[in-house]
């Protein structure tokens, strides 16, 4: 089923407007356990899943739009009958409805991809979801119904509204319509595999990063470092050769990336009650978490830029994030937010959504 | 010239701002006399110009800081100026305001070879930064034509692109992290050397924002390491069309060249006289195409873009791989602009961004309205992502001839929109495409952009006047965008 439901939005809104009613926009939930449960009093829900569908693609445009609701499988299935993939690399995560969600239905939609605003392990050499975004059309808080950007690849007339959308998880307003970029897919793709210690790993990635390499993912756990090659075959083939270390069987391949992407990865399953799954954002080159944290609760990505941390200690991990110049976010908990920006994201969200009809799961009050 | 006469100056408070200022910054910081202000009664849109009264030059933050306070205690506006090579009148100064040049907070503070990104002051030109990287092997990415002399503040301020974008980005993918100041005094650190950040990305909401949200103090920038090998390729084509269906044949073709430039006859003709570089003078349009990556792939894919040049018409073509060839085969594109200069007295620079498969359709527009308007007009751009400079020339010493220069250039923007495109791609809006907003955005749209103003600058003293127009303005233009046959705002009065 796919349509256009954007009128029906933006009544919808201008009722929930009117009537200081709160709403909660819901896609397939696949992202629903990162932060906190929403307050569902005085709410109402708005499904958008149902408002989908491709509005334009033009494979050399290399820019595809689609409704908001569009399932993120189903966009990947069309880029990739064209040779194409999104050009950022977002995770598909399974719905936590999964007995009533299935299929298309269960991982994600595009508006989600772009609320969330979540990377997947190519984020350092392929961009970001804010990155690929070109435009937007949204109902704000009034139930206006705006367009932004739009789909050529520059565009700096106005406000940025549309890359703002990225990771603001619904607080500015429903997402209706999303051009968003896309890329040749690479031809060839093959994963280096080296044994060594943590400490190694970050030292090798520091040096490769320096060079040319047709380099689209790094991973080290539990002693064990892979990198992604991909791209232009013959680059691919020069990099393997130059860098040598073991070659990952084809068949895994296929889907190791995508299992740390999508979390499926054992290392993703808390191993007890009180154990937490930390997203550390840090410098690529800064220092590794202590005797304090055993190797194996640490799995390193993004070139040394990304940690993931399992542990139950709160203040140590985010003494750790501070000391070294990043930030920590618990999986399932609020995501530490500045006084002051706190102050002018609050303002920002004033600006789209004046009476706070959007009950978004992301909270924009300070915290550490 | 659109001379705009200071009027109604607030001299009071211009006296107790001077006194305070002088007080607090070293009297070169601090320009008040005729000849000094000179320089910036303009950007890089000359033909609107308007004299300063003051212009402060910080060398800390802490001064800017204190400026701030100083204008926003007296009510006074503050206009940022890089270094002045905006196209679209950003910097202009306004009767009321303060020119806050940042040129001398020029430092760059940290080349951060581990963690790849250099840390800069505002001020510090966009060359500079990857003249400090080129000892590490690294450089900063986004490279305007005007990069020797602008500044990365300016480059934050207006997203700025340059020849290199559809493969390594704008401005805004190759920034992480910026200090800002807004008007009601906080200085907020936004980023680093990070790959995301927590809340909302307050760091994209400011690249492109035209000093009318915040004061950038600080940018941190990503470096990269420099291509192992380019191959540079020129192609000369009879008719327009072929060029613009090339363009979009190596694209379809999963090829991204790190430069695509298309520039028309007239261009070309006068870039050749000025820099000899060897174009067909011949031709109806030439391209110029820049392929960078690892040797092995570098050779698979030139031949291949080579292919698809033949296929789609191009009588002639010249590949370069050593370094003097690929800067004579560059030169005529980078000079394409003060070239196009010495043909004509005067001349905007248009900056529409337009889907590629329409092309061929806009630029026969062009060259239609050029005839009607009589004025001729030289196509240089980046045809990579759509991006066209239609260089419109005119002699301003005739009467009327400026405002009948802009009246045609705001044509060709009408159908850049029409065509499913935008009225500027790199260069702002500022003073200049004030008009032309009114067509691309609706009335709704317009005011959710004053509500985000408002939120950032409270008390509206950045850069007001630009950027945005007025719904009063919009309305007076009678240009206004019609949403689904309703006139927005009907309660307003029009004539
Ligand atoms: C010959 C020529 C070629 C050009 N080629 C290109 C090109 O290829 N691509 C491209 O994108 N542009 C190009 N430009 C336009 C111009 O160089 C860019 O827009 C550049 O980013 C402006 O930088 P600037 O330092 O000169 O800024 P200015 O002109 O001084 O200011 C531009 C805007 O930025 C604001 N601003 C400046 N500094 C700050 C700060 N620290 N904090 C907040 N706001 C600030 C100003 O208020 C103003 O609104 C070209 C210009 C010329 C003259």
């Amino acid at each position: 089923m796919s349509g256009d439901l954007s009128s029906q939005f933006t009544e919808v809104v201008k009722n929930a407007y009117a009537a200081e009613q709160g709403l909660v926009i819901c896609g397939h939930g696949s992202k629903g356990a990162w932060l906190p449960e929403i307050d569902l009093n005085n709410t109402q829900r708005l499904d958008v899943t149902r408002h989908s569908g491709i509005q334009a693609y033009q494979p050399e445009e290399l820019v595809i739009t689609a409704r908001a609701g569009t399932a993120l499988d189903e966009i990947n299935r069309v880029l990739a009958a064209e040779d194409q993939m999104l050009a950022c690399d977002p995770p598909r995560f399974q719905s936590v409805k999964a007995d009533v969600m299935v299929g298309d239905n269960a991982g994600g939609t595009l508006g989600g991809v772009v609320a969330t605003g979540l990377s997947g392990p190519g984020r350092p050499w392929s961009g970001a979801v804010r990155d690929a975004i070109l435009g937007v059309e949204l109902v704000n808080g009034k139930g206006e119904y705006l367009k932004f950007g739009g789909q050529v690849m520059k565009n700096v007339a106005g406000y940025d509204v549309s890359r703002l959308q990225a990771g603001a998880w619904g607080n500015l307003g429903v997402l209706a319509s999303i051009s968003i970029r896309v890329h040749p897919r690479w031809q060839e793709q093959v994963t280096l595999v080296f044994q060594m210690s943590a400490e190694q790993a970050q030292k090798k990635c520091l040096r490769l990063a320096q060079q040319n390499l047709p380099l689209q993912g790094t991973c080290w756990q539990g002693g064990v470092l892979y990198l992604r090659l991909a791209g232009h075959a013959s680059g691919v083939a020069g990099a393997k050769l130059a860098l040598g270390g073991e070659t990952m069987q084809q068949t895994v391949d296929g889907s190791f990336w995508s299992d740390l992407r999508d979390h499926r990865v054992d290392f993703f399953q808390p191993k007890d009650d009180v154990q937490k799954i930390w997203r550390l954002v840090v410098p690529s080159a800064a220092p590794l978490p202590g005797a304090w944290l055993s190797s194996e609760d640490l799995l390193i990505e993004w070139g040394g830029g990304l940690r993931w941390l399992r542990h139950a200690d709160e203040a140590a991990v985010k003494a750790h994030a501070k000391s070294v110049g990043g930030w920590c976010w618990a999986k399932g908990e609020q995501m530490p937010i500045d006084a002051v920006q706190g102050r002018y994201m609050n303002e920002l969200k004033r600006a789209f959504d004046p009476k706070n009809i959007f009950r978004s799961a992301m909270s924009l009050q300070h915290a550490d | 010239m659109l001379h705009n006469p200071s009027m109604n100056s607030n001299t009071k408070n211009h006296a107790m701002v001077l006194q305070q200022l002088q007080s607090l910054l070293p009297s070169e910081c601090l320009i008040t006399d005729g000849p000094g202000l000179r320089p910036y009664e303009t950007d890089g849109l000359t033909v609107i110009r308007e004299m300063p009264w003051v212009v402060v030059l910080p060398e800390t933050e802490s001064q800017v800081v204190a400026i701030m306070r100083i204008c926003r205690e007296q009510g006074v506006s503050v206009i940022a100026r890089g270094a002045g090579t905006g196209l679209s009148g950003g910097a202009r100064p306004h009767n009321d305001g303060v020119v806050l040049g940042l040129s001398k907070m020029n430092k760059i503070l940290h080349i951060d070879v581990d963690n790849r990104v250099a840390r800069v002051q505002p001020g510090v030109r966009n060359l500079a930064i990857s003249q400090a990287a080129q000892p590490h092997g690294m450089y900063y990415a986004p490279d305007p034509s005007s990069q020797i002399a602008c500044s990365i503040g300016g480059n934050v301020a207006e997203n700025a692109g340059g020849v290199h974008c559809l493969k390594y980005g704008l401005t805004v993918h190759n920034v992480l992290g910026v200090r800002v100041l807004t008007s009601d005094g906080d200085v907020m650190e936004i980023g680093g050397a990070l790959y995301d950040n927590p809340g909302l990305d307050m760091l994209a909401l400011l690249c492109g924002s035209e000093g009318m949200l915040g004061i950038v103090t600080e940018v941190t920038v990503a470096l990269l390491p420099e291509p192992e090998k380019k191959s540079v390729i020129l192609a000369g084509f009879r008719q327009v069309t072929d060029a613009g269906n090339a363009v979009a044949s190596i694209i379809g073709a999963g090829i991204i060249p790190a430069g695509m430039e298309m520039m028309d006859k007239l261009a070309v003709e006068a870039a050749e006289q000025f820099a000899h570089a060897g174009y067909p003078l011949d031709a109806a349009a030439i391209l110029i195409i820049e392929l960078d990556g690892a040797a092995a792939e570098l050779d698979a894919v030139t031949h291949q873009v080579i292919g698809h040049l033949q296929a789609c018409g191009a009588y002639q073509i010249d590949q370069a791989d050593d370094a003097q060839t690929q800067a004579r085969l560059w030169k005529g594109r980078k000079s394409a602009f003060p070239a196009v200069g010495r043909l004509s007295p005067d001349y905007i620079c248009m900056d529409g961004t337009i889907p590629r498969h329409k092309l061929a359709q806009v630029l026969t527009q062009i060259d239609t309205l050029s005839k009607a308007y009589d004025l001729a007009v030289a196509n240089v751009f980046h045809a990579a992502d759509g991006n066209l400079h239609p260089l419109i020339l005119f002699d301003a010493n005739v009467p009327g001839q400026t405002d009948h220069a802009m009246a045609m250039g705001s044509e060709i923007l009408r159908c850049c929109v029409a065509a499913g495109g935008t009225v500027t791609g790199e260069h702002g809006v500022g003073v200049e495409k004030l008009d032309t907003m009114c067509v691309q955005f609706t009335a709704e749209e317009l005011d959710q952009f004053f509500r985000i103003k408002d939120a950032m600058d409270p008390s509206g003293i950045l850069n007001p006047g630009k950027g945005i127009p007025t719904l009063t303005r919009c309305g007076e233009l009678g240009g206004m965008h019609v949403h689904k046959g309703r006139l927005p705002f009907p309660e307003l009065e029009r004539f």
